[in-house]
């Protein structure tokens, strides 16, 4: 067995466990992704060096699975292992009043099993199946309280809008199997030419779906009717950043057409994302929106030809995002809601958890010297010498502007005012789970050196300092301006149409369901036509019916008539000889049969069971039968 | 290799066993095909296993699992037949009920 | 091989893990579905005993058997969803009994009987299909044509069964009475 597996197996085998057991749940899931944690560190600390480690799966015919562990899929593995990990600590705390506990901690430990898969693939047919897995978790996760007809409908949600962006996958994945001729990824990358064009747009298309990029955007807030935890590990390592990771990999496929329509849907999202999330009235939305805007960001940075940034500012993301997630559960608990109305003054009131979630704000928002600042300034570096920078950079600054400033206005919502706070039960687990992971927010940036050096990509050193002081400004001013002016009067006219979410065009209904609807109704018309056609064709065949039976009637019938008239009299004839002789024999027949029937009918009960046990023991005496013979002879 | 033979073959006769109580103790009618079906099933993967394991250059095996599916399709489709006309006639497919089909 | 050990292994405990779960749940729609796995997982160990063209038949098959399967269950049975919990077998000690005693007899067959050499190498999966083909249209000719006939008649009689008694009363009242 090689190393590559450690990641995958453990979770996998506690979710088995789970669902098999169902009691123990928060033990073994906890152990499953502890040692997912530990077994993807050693297979860091393996491949540190730059080579890959490779496990060839039987799969498909021609087309092996494969499992590779290159120092990018490694590091991945690592920050899911430990968001997971810590987020599963806080879920044990935060799930402590709820039941139905073996689903949960069966499903998260598949939905981490699924994405160590996922990011440890090292073939396309892998990855579509570890792709539909976490579809399928994050579904069931987000429809945990299924009960709740939000939660519910929020679920179908998600489900429908990424799986109608996963088509593009498919047919991405597709193409690039039929051209390259492999399954591998690593090989069907060097693929060029019009296909990787297309292919490139395809995969795009599915990351926005699953990344929640405009205009497909709508989803991941109404995700948040899930429990909370789960927006934690949804939001910043697994689902959403898997569109993410999905670019990054295939980054040295993409032409300049390609990246420069990244680029661009990335930078709309950061700007109407950061819009969104600037009119929100709830902070798990204000987040969910926020996830958005800074993934908007990632897109900007793989559409400058950075993927390097990219990664950086999703390993930074994932940090800070779960820790303001596990904050953000801890005061739904304390406050039973996560609306602003409710949550007035609990910056006051459990200080400690405020304390963590400033500085994930902080960090998010770019301050030195935390994590977000160093992963911000290389996006920023990376937008400004992209070909694109005249587009990219202004967007990637506005992005960074609103980011500060939602920030504010969330902690300046969350310090001021008052309410009634309630003991919130297994706090200790829940603020384990949160420093843990401030911790990495806060001091991630360190180990970037490191990281970059291991990694061999090209990074954006160019312009240093002007893209440092940019970032810094934007940064800065989007705090001040977020602290001290009420978003109405900050977004102006555009705040009614921000707080309906920026639909375009409708939303889901335009995007997804319209179009089903259209084909739904096109079959009921063609059923209908066929069914006109098909009581047409009867009424044909009746008609004929009618034709031929009334000229059976005047000529057939008198006929038939006079032959069975012969045939009696001859019967007649027949019978006064038979009558005598043969007779007798015909009725001792006939009684013999009859007292036969009468005891073979004792056996004949008409209940099937009955008789199938009779004929299930006859079988196997008779097989007994056989067997002794067979052994004398 | 003969381990390989020897799993299919306790999998196929466990499953056989696992028909036969069905078949036997089911009082609906369509639950006692369901035994028969897990009972074919059983067949059927000794058949694979017998053709891959003893004898993969004789197509014969194959053929039969062909048959067998057939069969096996066929016993869905009349007793379904059945099922409805009974379901028609009573108003259920219990079997305990069937006592009036006595000779 | 050991891949080949581990998969048959495995999908047949899923098989007979389905095959229990048929009988011992009270839900009518759940034991048509654990049946539905149950065959999938036994056209999986077909896949894992490479022998591809049966076990991709024998899934697609059995799908849309047990789908069927589920619909009729829906509809015939008075508590297709298992909520009254009611118990629906009846002489279970006989039939415990049978069951073991056929798996231990088979059980015993298997592991007792010699064998013989087994053969590692499987002909690969287009020469499988491609050999069945001529065997089918070749040697098992007859056997192929009476199957089709029983298909035929087996489907004319699941129709005969199934149509309505009394639309055929009808008719036959007409018949005799002109």
């Amino acid at each position: 067995m090689s190393a590559v597996v450690l990641p995958i197996l453990p979770p996998l085998l506690a979710a088995m466990a789970v669902l098999i057991l169902r009691r123990a749940g928060p033990v073994l899931a906890l152990a499953g992704a502890t040692l997912s944690l530990g077994g993807s560190l050693w297979l860091l600390a393996r491949v540190a060096d730059g080579h890959t480690e490779t496990l060839l799966l039987p799969g498909l015919p021609e087309m092996p699975l494969r499992l590779v562990a290159a120092p990018m899929a490694a590091l991945l593995a690592v920050a899911v292992a430990t968001v997971g990990t810590f987020v599963l600590i806080h879920a044990v705390g935060y799930m402590r009043q709820e039941s139905h506990l073996p689903r949960f901690y069966g499903v998260m430990s598949l939905f981490l099993a699924a994405m160590q898969a996922l990011v440890l693939a090292g073939d396309w047919v892998g990855l579509l199946a570890a792709w539909e897995l976490i579809g399928l978790c994050s579904y069931l996760l987000i429809g945990f309280w299924f009960q709740r007809p939000e939660a519910a409908d929020a679920a179908s949600r998600a489900f429908l809008y990424t799986r109608s962006a996963d088509l593009g996958l498919y047919i991405a994945v597709f193409m690039l199997i039929g051209s390259a001729g492999t399954s591998e990824i690593a090989a069907s990358l060097e693929a060029d030419g019009g296909a990787s064009t297309a292919a490139g747009l395809l995969l795009l298309l599915a990351a926005m779906g699953k990344s929640a990029q405009v205009p497909l955007q709508d989803w991941l807030m109404r995700a948040m009717a899930g429990p909370t935890p789960v927006s934690a590990l949804l939001h910043s390592a697994t689902l959403v950043a898997a569109g993410a990771i999905l670019l990054i990999r295939t980054a040295p496929l993409l032409t300049p057409e390609t990246l420069f329509a990244v680029g661009l849907v990335g930078g709309l999202t950061t700007v109407a994302a950061g819009v969104i999330a600037l009119a929100e009235r709830d902070l798990k939305r204000l987040l969910a929106a926020s996830t958005a805007s800074q993934y908007g960001l990632m897109l900007i940075a793989v559409g400058a030809g950075v993927p390097l940034a990219a990664l950086l500012h999703l390993l930074a993301h994932a940090a800070i995002k779960s820790a303001l997630f596990l904050a953000a559960g801890d005061f739904q608990h304390a406050r039973g809601g996560t609306g602003f109305d409710r949550l007035g003054g609990i910056g006051r009131a459990r200080p400690r958890v405020f304390a963590g979630f400033a500085l994930s704000a902080l960090a998010l928002a770019g301050i030195p010297p935390l994590s977000g600042f160093f992963s911000k300034d290389a996006v920023i570096a990376a937008a400004l010498i992209s070909p694109g920078a005249a587009w990219l950079a202004p967007l990637a600054l506005t992005g960074t502007l609103l980011t500060g400033a939602y920030l504010a206005r969330a902690l300046r919502l969350l310090w001021q005012g008052s309410g009634n706070t309630r003991p919130v039960a297994g706090s200790a687990w829940m603020m384990v789970g949160l420093w843990a992971l401030v911790a990495p927010a806060v001091a991630l940036g360190l180990a970037f050196g490191p990281i970059e050096a291991m990694l061999d990509l090209a990074s954006a050193e160019a312009e240093g300092t002007g893209a440092v002081l940019l970032g810094l400004l934007a940064a800065v001013g989007g705090l001040t301006l977020g602290w001290l002016v009420p978003a109405p009067r900050l977004l102006g006219p555009v705040h009614p149409w921000a707080c309906r979410g920026l639909a375009i065009g409708g939303g889901l209904t335009a995007w997804v369901g319209r179009p089903a609807m259209a084909i739904a109704r096109g079959c009921e018309y063609m059923e209908v036509l066929l069914h006109a056609a098909v009581l047409n064709m009867g009424r044909g065949g009746l008609a004929m019916a009618r034709l031929v039976r009334s000229n059976d009637e005047r000529r057939l019938y008198p006929a038939v008539l006079h032959i069975g008239q012969a045939n009696l009299a001859m019967a007649r004839l027949v019978k006064s000889g038979d009558e005598r002789r043969i007779d007798g024999l015909i009725f001792a027949l006939v009684a013999g049969v009859r007292s036969l029937g009468n005891r073979a009918r004792a056996l004949q009960s008409g209940l099937i069971h009955r008789e199938l046990a009779i004929s299930a023991t006859v079988t196997a005496v008779g097989l007994v039968a056989l067997f002794i013979t067979l052994l004398r002879f | 290799m003969i381990t390989v033979l020897l799993l299919a073959l306790v999998t196929g006769a466990i499953l056989f066993g696992v028909g036969v109580y069905g078949a036997l103790s089911q009082t609906n009618l369509v639950m006692i095909m369901m035994g028969v079906e897990l009972i074919l099933a059983g067949a059927l993967v000794n058949l694979v296993a017998f053709w891959r394991f003893l004898h993969p250059e004789s197509y014969s095996g194959q053929m039969f699992v062909l048959v067998v599916m057939t069969v096996m399709a066929l016993e869905m489709a009349v007793g379904f037949g059945v099922a409805i006309a009974r379901f028609r006639a009573k108003g259920s497919v219990e079997m305990e009920e069937a006592g009036d089909l006595k000779g | 091989m050991y891949a080949q050990a581990f998969f048959v292994a495995a999908f047949g405990l899923a098989a007979i893990g389905f095959g229990v779960a048929v009988f011992r749940t009270s839900s009518m729609v759940r034991s048509a579905l654990a049946l539905l796995f149950s065959q999938t997982a036994v056209g999986c160990m077909f896949l894992a005993m490479q022998t591809e063209f049966l076990g991709v038949l024998q899934i697609m098959m059995m799908a849309t058997e047990m789908s069927i399967m589920t619909i009729f269950m829906v509809m015939f049975m008075m508590d297709p969803g298992g909520l009254g919990g009611m118990d629906m077998s009846h002489q279970k000690r006989f039939s415990i009994g049978a069951g073991l005693s056929a798996a231990g007899a088979a059980i015993a067959v298997a592991l007792l009987a010699d064998w013989g050499p087994i053969t590692a190498e499987a002909p690969d999966a287009a020469m499988q299909t491609r050999e069945l083909g001529i065997e089918m249209l070749g040697r098992s000719m007859l056997i192929f044509e009476t199957a089709a006939v029983t298909i035929l008649t087996a489907m004319i009689a699941a129709t005969a069964v199934a149509i309505p008694a009394h639309t055929l009363a009808d008719n036959g009242n007409k018949e005799v009475s002109e």
